[in-house]
Formats: C-alpha cells, structure tokens, sequence
C-alpha cells in the first residue's frame, strides 16, 4: 500500500489515542487497514497479541473493532431507524423483523445517548451532513466495540456536538474501550486524547503524552510552519473585481460584500452554513431568488456556469469534490485541461489538436503536474495532481475572479505549499480569489481579509491585523453553543 | 446544523405519506380511474359496472400484476428485467402443454412451471453478480434466449388448458383471483420483514453501504431475480388459465408492460425505493386505461397512444407531487 | 463507476505511450471485426459462397439498416441514456414516407423532409422530457414508442388508408437497390454517416462535451458545458436516424407494413454493445457498432446457412451475445 510505509502503531484498552497528522500521511488508510476495508500488503495487526488478518469489515467486526470512516455507509433513502439497526433489528414469531419495535428501540437508543434531536423516522436523504455523521457514530458506539475507530468524526459537528461526542467517547474509555481517532483540530486533540501519534509520509514519526501544537505542526509538516505559508503581496488597490448585494438563494441569507482586484479573501465557517452554496450562487450553477452580482462595475445575471465562465465575466470555480464535481476520471489530462476552453481551441466546431496540446503541456509544466501522458487518464493520478489538473483547467480558461473551494483538502503537504504559491502569484497578477478552506490556519494565513459566514449569513470580518484561527473559529462558532 | 430545541416530531403518517408519495400517488390515480372508469362505463352502458366486469377485469389483469411485482422486486435493486416476457412465453408454453386434467398432473406441472422460472432468474442473477454484466444487457440477452426455448416448446399455438384450472386461477364466476392478490400482498408484507428483504433494499440504495453492513450483496441480488423469475412463471399459469390454451408469443408485450406497472406504483426506476405493491396498482391502473378508452369509444387503434401519454403524465406528475411534498417538509 | 485503465481521450482510441500497444476500448472494437471475419470465415466453410465477394455484399446491405439505427443509438447510450422508441419511429417513418410520397417521384423530397422532420421532432420530445423534466430515459422513449404506435396505427387505420398500399417511388427504390461504382448506393450512404458520425465524436467540440456528459455531467456542467442542449440534440440525431432507416426499409422492401421495426431495436443496442461502446456511457465508438452491426447480420446467416430453425438462431444469439458481454465484463475488472 503506497500510501502507508512501515507505519506502526500501538494503543491500549482504556485510552483515547490521537492520530494526527497532514493530509495524505496515511491516517485514513491506517485506519482502513485497522478497520477492515484495506488489506495491507505486509506487516502485522495484533489484536490483544493475537494476530489477526481482515478481509473485509465483518472481519474486524468479529474482533470487537468498529468503524467510523469518513465516507460514510448510510443508506439515504432509508430511515434512521432503519439505517441504525439494519443486521440487528428486533425480531417477532418466524423471525420476522418487528417494524414498530425497530423504531421504539431506535427512538430509545438515540434517547439513551442524549440525541433525541434526529427523529428516528426521518430519512437519511433529509437529515444534514453532520446529523448523519452523527448517527453514523451512534451505530458504531451501539455495538457495544472493544476498539473504537474514528476517521475525522468531527470534520461536519458543530461545537453542542462534539461536545457530546467527546462524553460518549469518555464514557466509553471508562469502561476499557480503546478508541482512536484522527483530527486536523488541535484543541480537541488537547481536549481529549490521552496518547498522540504524529504520521508524516506514511510513517510514524513519534508518540507522545503531550506535545505543543507548533512542535505537532513541524512535525506533521517536516517543516517550521511559517515556511509553510508564502507572504501575501499588499493590496494593489480597492478597485472591486466582484460586489455582491444582499444575495439570498438556498442556505444564503442577505450577503453583501465586495471582493477587490488581487484580493484573497477568505471565507470560513462550519460546514452547512451556506459558503458551498453560496460558491455555486456566486458562479451561476445554482439559482437566487434575490440580490445582484456585479463583475467590474457592472452587473450581472448568472443562469449557469456558461454566464460566468465567459471572457465577459470571466469567473472560474474549483468545486469541492474533485471526483465528483470536477474531473472526468476515464478521462486524459488534457481532455480533462481543455474542457472550459473547447471554443477557444477549435476553429468552426472542430478541435485543433496540435494547439490544445500545446496549451496542456504548457500548463502542466507550469503546474508541474506529475503525469506519465498527456493522455493518461486522470483517475490514475495522485490527489495532488489531480488538484492541480482542476486548477489547471481553470487557469487555462482565463479568468478574472476565481473561486476555490478546500481545494487543498486530501492534498499531500509539498503540493500544499505549491498551490499556496501558485494563489498568492495569481493574486499578484491581479486575479482575484475568493476561497473557503476548512482549515482555520490556511485561512487565517493565506487572506488578506476573512468573511466568516454563519446560518447563511455575513457573521463576521476580520481584517489584518486581527486575522487569527482563533478568531476565525470563534466567530463562526459563536452563538451556536448553548440553548 | 439541527435546530437546537429538540425538534417537533412529524408523526408516522406524516412521515409515511412523504416517503411513500409515489404510492399514494399510484393509489390516487387507481381510484381516480376507477370512477372515470365508472362514470364512462354508466355513459355507455346505462348502468354501473357490475360482477361481471370486476371479474373479467381482474382475470385479465392476474398475469400483470405478477410480472409487474417480479420486475418491482428487481428494480428495487436498481436492476432490471427485460427477460420477463420470455418467461412468459416459456411457461405459458409448458403449462398449455403438459397441464392435464388430473389433479396431480395440474399440481405438478405448475410446480415443474415454477422451477422453470425460478432457474430463468437463477440464471439472469448469477449473470448479473458473477458475470459483472449490466442487467439490462443479461437480460435482454436472455430474452432472446428464452423466447427461442418458448418456440421450441410450442411451435405453434395449441396445447389445451383444463377447464378445473381455469375454474381455480381464471374463474369466470366471481373475482376469486382477488384472494391471489391478497396472497402476494401477505407474502411481501412478511418478506419485507426478513433480512434478504431489507437486504434488497440496501442494495439498491448504496452497494457499498449495504456490504458495510453484512449484507450479502450476491445472494440478495440473485434471490430478486430468482423471485422475478418465479413471479414470471406465476404470471405464465394465470395467462393460460385466462386463454385456455397457449401461445409462445403471447408474453412478449409484458416485458414493457411490467415496466409501466412498475413506474405508475411510484416505485423509483433508480432502485431503493418504492413497493411491489404499487406494481400491483400500477397494473390495475394500466387495465384501468384499456377499460377507459373502450367505452369511451376511442378507436382502438389509438390504445397505445393514449397509454404512452398517460405514462408520461403520470411520471411527471409523482416526480412534481413528490417534490413539493418533500419540500415542505 | 468508470473502470481505470488506458484509456486517452474519451473511448476515441488514440494509442497511448508505446506504438503498438493498444488500449481497451480499441481492443473491443477489434474484438468485434474479428468476430465478423470469423464469422464470415465459418459461414464459407459451412457453406461455399458465403465468404464471396457477393455475399459479403449482401450481408453488409442488410447490416446496414441496424448500423443507421444503431448510429442514433449510440449516441445516445454515449451520454448514459438509451432510445427505446428506435420501433416505432421507424415503422412511422416507412409508412409516413410511403404515404405522402404516394408513389410519385416528384412528391418525394417534401416526403423526405416531413418524415425526416418527424424523426426529428420524436428525438426532440424524447430530449425535452429527459434533459429537461428529468424523466428517466428509459421511461420517456418507452412511452414515445407507444404514442407513435397508437399514431401510426390510429391515423392510418391500421394500414388501411388510401394511400397505404402505395409503392415506395421510384427514386427511392431505385437507390435502394443501385450501386455506384459496383457497391450498392445503400453501402455508400452508410460509409457517409460513419464518416460523419466519426469525425463528429473524435473532432469536434460536441463529440468531445458528449464524452463528457457520459463521464460525468455533474462536472461537464460545471465545466460550463450544456448538458441540456447537447442531450437533447443526440436524442434529435437518434430520432432521425431511426426514420431515415424506416425511409431506406421502405425503398428496400417496396412497401411498408407493420412491425417492420421490432427487431431493430435488440439488434441496435447489440451491436452498439458489443461495439464496445459503454451501456452507462462516456466510453465507445460508433465505428465499434459498425463493426458490432457487420457481426451480429454475420452471425443470423451463418445461422440461416446452417439451416437452423427460427427458436434455434433466436437461442444461439442470445448465448453468443451474452458470452461476449461475459468476455468483456471479466476484461474492465482486471483493467
């Protein structure tokens, strides 16, 4: 397994174990391998000095491990109550499953855990990312495991909710279970985990009780985190390349505010407070029902991504997921490069090859994206270079003002550090970016102004030089806590 | 995130009308058709529909409602079974031939009848799960095959189909075959209730989420096509039944036909939701629409036009109405 | 889900790194013209004359009129969807063309635009009701198919109106059954459309956003492609095509009946299939179903030359097709 190299790990009954580590150092798949969905290539699973191998999770299952992965395995089209008891549902005369009897004991479950909020009898489909997140840990922690995985558990929880995570997870090391979970977030690492693990390129890099945070991140990283982050040009003017008013459509409420030419500006919040939707508003892939978006001075109206996308208008957006959204997978790299641009290489409909490889190459060299062939097919290369292939794409489409979403998110740290570069000399020039990261840190390092949203909503902006994690995490956290 | 305050709790029918718009929808158009049905019937005729009618009716709507809930079972997986006509074909075939008029001659022919299907489903599933192929390539694969064994069985049409048979599956007297309905309905009350029928739906939700779960993804999605197979069969026996002889093309309309069934009972094409039950309604709403246009005196030659236009309206109307009720929710 | 192999640009099959090596969607193609040389190698075997010059000739007339549909077809299973109004389309197009020509030369170019026009304006319903009301593909063809049944059926009486029983005119026919330069004029329209469909796949813009869509019309949308207009104009192109091959039936046969359609619709996406072309769509080559439509007519003589009864050819092409599905199925899991 490539991306894990000699890891090892070891955690006790009884403990919370962190692991902790950048993205694409291999804490996933560690915790797919422990967890069952991934057969390492070599080395040993011990579990309580037993030797065990897994073939699938059923495996693990049988050993008293469960699972909480980050894709999640609910079934959207199916109850709660369903969803949480599927395999264990209480049974009547001839083995019947008991459908009433399935919710009441669904509703007493979710009770019993103090999550009376999700309705047993709602849909997956309709319940928000971080209530499903939530009972997709309340269906590990019912069957009762003996080791406890955790793959981000927090990545979609709100503050009320990690909060009650953190009880279950406290109660359950009460009584011997041996958890272990991965987190970006550094106060809840503090929080709550006994031991820390720190991965970094597949390897274990080191296991400690305590360990300040700047140490973790130098770790984490290889590096000092100042050289992490590149330094943002100044702010070349005021002019503003993007002014939206009082824009409303799904999950934006009234947002007003004004993105300056070479600008980074930062957007941060918890996930489902409207910056996703938000972003395709803003691109012209989702509808508004009011407001105005202004391109330099002049007013646009956005039906879809065709109306942004051109030379008039010039938006660009990298979506958050890249497989989904963004690349064709069975694809090339350049097909998958030129697929904004198809007008501007053809001549009367048809395609002119020889220039569509010449700008392909060109900006993968840029880019250095590293690819066998221009024609190998996308889904083969590494997250990284994918990234860079989406990019790529949009850069290759001219725009003025770009809108990126996480799109550092599942990258490996030296692309990091190359796509931190690559905004900063794109503001430079003069694009201006407006960008959303989940990662506080990024954020607070790469802007030269913070938006934080809230409920759909403008709660706050920070400016140099006030603009920190802290503040971001707070201002988006504020008011959320307690009712 | 979700509301802070414990949120007010919309109750089980609440939940249950959302959920399974498509088939209240399904129910809505069958009793709306039925009184056209009525009121066009009164026009005609000078009088309401009477026993006669139900019967006949129901009689000629027995071999739709088995192929529909067979092909309802498979699409719940997010499958397909374009072979159902085939089946049909091929036991209707055997049963015109081999049914004779002892009692244990009916009983084992119409098992040797149900073994036949079930082995066509066993062999479309196994296709299907080892074979890694599309179920809408297997299966139109072994249409053709099957369609070719119904022709080798009966060349041409013949066979004869006892009369104590017909009395039992087809009885012109009164709409017994109701009580078949009712069976079906009790045997998917109780399957729904096992762990291969929870299993079904899983599979067609999310594959992958299903096998998280111990599902076994090949034994589930072989059992549907298995079922689809069986319930062919079923619908082959009540064909001969009806027409007292047999035909080795006489199945070949329901492939489509099972489709439409399925579609009206609001059972989602995509798979993981829906009920066979709506198939059933959705077969009767289709009878509904044939009964409609005849004594409405519409030109017969135009039957398909109308029940290709009515299709159309009908999806796009559960797809608007299933919006809106979830949008309120 | 795509299966990750070797694929370079959108199943065109360009050659990857090395020269000769070649990828999985070329190899299915080839696949396909080897299983019609095969075939005609067999069938000479079976029965000598088979593989002459003639006989070839013949086989390839007749692959022609599945290879019309199956263009139209193609397209559309590109995308991920599917036409199963190919039946009646035709059969409407045959008696459409019939009637309103009645026999008259000089009538036949309005003939021509009306029934052209009417696959047209089918494939534009069909679009419409997919793209833009989000009806399942296969739902909305089926009902199409239905309508223009009871249409056809309706308005003509059941083929029992006046002009119903016309000769196809004489033009038509005549091209037909013509050849120039000693190939039948049929073969040269069908070395037309594969030359047109081809270069439209492989070289333009709306090849390259068809590909697109089929790989993910979630992205190709957000690529700023239009998905709606680009869905729709592939249904429109499959709707045509079905008519235009109910046009050259009719000047083949002479005149049209009922039913002329059915078998088009299994043998369109056969060979559409077997051509390699994806059922879910993103990856294949309408010269694969050319080479897929060669085989499956190669295959039905071959059955006929050995004087197999209808049941037994109806058999042994389901059992052929479903081991070459088989073939491939166990091919995209080891890629």
């Amino acid at each position: 397994m490539q991306a894990l190299i000699g890891a090892s790990l070891s955690a006790s009954f009884g403990e919370v174990h962190a692991l902790v580590g950048e993205n694409g150092a291999g804490k996933s798949t560690l915790i797919k391998a422990l967890g069952g969905r991934l057969r390492p290539d070599s080395g040993a699973i011990e579990i309580k000095e037993e030797r065990v191998s897994f073939a699938r999770p059923e495996d693990a299952h049988a050993y008293g491990v469960r699972t909480v992965f980050q894709e999640l395995t609910l079934l959207p089209w199916m109850t709660v109550a369903e969803n949480l008891l599927i395999g264990r549902e209480p049974r009547g005369p001839f083995g019947l499953i008991r459908r009433r009897r399935t919710e009441q004991e669904a509703e007493a479950l979710l009770a019993s855990l103090g999550v009376e909020h999700i309705d047993p009898l709602a849909l997956v489909e309709d319940l928000s990312l971080a209530e499903r997140q939530v009972i997709e840990i309340v269906r590990a922690i019912n069957a009762r495991p003996e080791i406890l995985l955790l793959d981000e558990p927090t990545s979609s929880l709100v503050e009320r909710e990690v909060k009650w995570l953190f009880r279950e997870i406290r109660k359950l090391r009460d009584a011997n279970t041996c958890i272990i979970f991965t987190s970006h977030r550094w106060n809840e690492i503090r929080d709550i985990a006994d031991r820390i693990t720190v991965f970094r390129g597949g390897r274990h890099v080191g296991t400690f009780i305590e360990i300040e945070e700047s140490d973790a991140v130098t770790l984490m990283t290889g590096r000092r985190v100042e050289a992490l982050y590149p330094a943002l040009p100044p702010l070349a003017s005021d002019e503003p390349a993007l002014a939206v008013n009082k824009l409303t459509g799904r999950r934006v409420n009234d947002v007003s505010f004004v993105l300056k030419r070479g600008e980074l500006l930062g957007v941060g919040g918890l996930a489902g407070h409207g910056h996703r939707e938000l972003f395709f508003q803003l691109f012209g892939a989702e509808r508004t029902t009011s407001g105005t978006i202004s391109v330099n001075g002049r007013q646009v109206r956005l039906k879809n991504p065709r109306d942004g996308i051109r030379h008039g208008v010039g938006l660009a957006l990298v979506p958050e997921d890249r497989k989904a959204e963004g690349l064709l997978l069975a694809v090339s790299v350049r097909n998958n490069l030129s697929l904004s641009i198809m007008r501007r290489i053809s001549h009367g409909g048809v395609l002119r090859f020889g220039f569509e490889r010449r700008l392909a190459q060109a900006i993968v060299t840029r880019l250095k994206v590293r690819t066998p062939s221009l024609g190998h097919p996308v889904g083969a290369l590494s997250g990284g270079n994918q990234q860079k292939v989406l990019i790529g794409r949009w850069l290759l489409a001219e725009p003025r003002i770009l809108l990126l979403y996480d799109i550092t998110r599942g990258v490996d740290v030296a692309t990091k550090r190359e796509l931190y570069e690559l905004i900063v000399h794109l503001a430079a020039q003069g694009h201006s970016i407006l960008f959303y990261s989940s990662d506080a840190e990024e954020l607070a390092r790469l802007s030269h102004r913070v938006l934080v949203m809230r409920e759909g909503r403008i709660a706050a902006e920070l400016e140099e030089p006030d603009i920190t994690a802290e503040r971001v995490v707070a201002a988006a956290l504020k008011d959320t806590v307690d009712e | 995130m979700s509301n802070a305050a414990v949120a007010a709790r919309r109750n089980r029918w609440s939940h249950g009308l959302g959920q399974n718009a498509g088939f209240a929808l399904a129910l809505v158009l069958l009793a709306a058709s039925i009184v056209v049905y009525c009121a066009i019937y009164f026009i005609a005729q000078r009088r309401l529909p009477g026993g006669f009618e139900l019967t006949t009716t129901v009689n000629n709507t027995m071999p739709l409602v088995f192929a529909g809930v067979g092909q309802a079972i498979v699409v719940i997986t997010r499958g397909i079974d374009l072979s159902i006509g085939g089946v049909i074909d091929l036991t209707n075939a055997i049963a015109a031939l081999y049914l004779g008029d002892s009692l244990l001659s009916m009983a084992g022919c119409s098992l040797l009848v149900l073994l036949v299907g079930a082995a066509c489903g066993l062999f479309n599933g196994l296709l299907v799960t080892y074979g890694r192929v599309q179920p809408i390539l297997v299966t139109l694969a072994t249409l053709a095959i099957f369609q070719g064994l119904a022709i080798r069985v009966l060349p041409s049409p013949g066979g004869q189909v006892p009369s104590e048979f017909t009395a039992v599956f087809a009885n012109i007297e009164a709409p017994w075959s109701l009580v078949y309905i009712a069976i079906v309905i009790g045997f998917w009350f109780c399957f729904r209730r096992t762990s291969l029928g929870v299993g079904l739906y899983a599979i067609g939700n999310d594959e992958l989420a299903a096998q998280a779960h111990a599902v076994n993804v090949i034994r589930t999605r072989v059992a549907a096509y298995v079922l689809s197979g069986v319930f062919a069969a079923v619908a082959g026996l009540f064909m001969a039944a009806s027409s007292t002889s047999g035909d080795a093309l006489t199945g070949n309309g329901y492939t489509l036909r099972s489709i439409v069934a399925v579609v009206l009972g609001g059972v989602n094409l995509f798979g993981g939701r829906g009920t066979p039950v709506g198939a059933i309604v959705g077969a009767f709403i289709s009878v509904m629409i044939v009964n409609i246009l005849f004594f409405a005196q519409i030109d017969p030659l135009y039957q398909s036009f109308f029940e290709g236009l009515f299709l159309v309206v009908a999806v796009l109307a559960s797809g608007g109405v299933g919006h809106f009720i979830r949008a309120r929710a | 889900m795509a299966a990750i192999d070797q694929t370079p640009e959108g199943g065109a099959g360009r050659a990857p790194t090395t020269r000769f090596s070649v990828t999985q969607d070329q190899r299915r193609i080839l696949y396909a013209i080897a299983a019609a040389i095969v075939l005609f190698a067999a069938g000479g075997l079976i029965r000598p004359g088979f593989a002459s010059l003639k006989s070839v000739e013949a086989v390839l007339t007749v692959a022609c009129f599945v290879g019309i549909v199956a263009a139209g077809q193609t397209f559309v299973i590109l995308i991920g969807g599917i036409d199963l109004s190919v039946p009646w389309t035709l059969n409407a197009g045959a008696i459409l063309m019939m009637s309103s020509a009645a026999s008259s030369n000089a009538r036949m170019p309005l003939a021509l635009a009306l029934t052209l026009g009417m696959g047209a304006v089918v494939g534009l319903c069909n679009g419409i009701g997919i793209a833009m009301f989000g009806v399942p593909a296969v739902v909305m063809t089926l009902a199409m198919n239905g309508m223009l049944e009871g249409l056809t059926l309706g308005l003509s009486g059941g083929l029992t109106c006046p002009t119903c029983a016309a000769y196809a005119p004489s033009v038509l026919q005549a091209v037909a059954h013509g050849s120039v330069l000693g190939v039948p004029a049929i073969l040269w329209l069908w070395l037309a459309i594969i030359l047109v469909a081809t270069f439209v796949l492989s070289f333009t813009i709306f090849g390259r956003a068809t590909y697109a869509i089929g790989n993910n019309s979630r992205a190709s949308f957000l690529a700023g492609i239009n998905v709606t207009r680009t869905t729709i104009i592939l249904y429109v192109l499959s709707g045509t095509f079905s008519s235009l091959a109910g046009i050259m039936l009719l000047g083949f046969g002479g005149q049209a009946s009922l039913g002329i359609g059915d078998p088009y619709l299994f043998q369109s996406i056969a060979a559409a299939v077997i051509g390699g072309v994806y059922i879910a769509g993103g990856r294949g080559h309408y010269i694969g179903a050319v080479a897929g439509a060669v085989s499956l007519v190669a295959l039905v003589s071959v059955l006929m030359a050995l004087n197999m009864p209808e049941y037994g050819r109806s058999i042994t092409y389901g059992v052929i097709i479903l081991l070459l599905l088989l073939l491939y199925g166990r091919e995209s899991s080891e890629g």
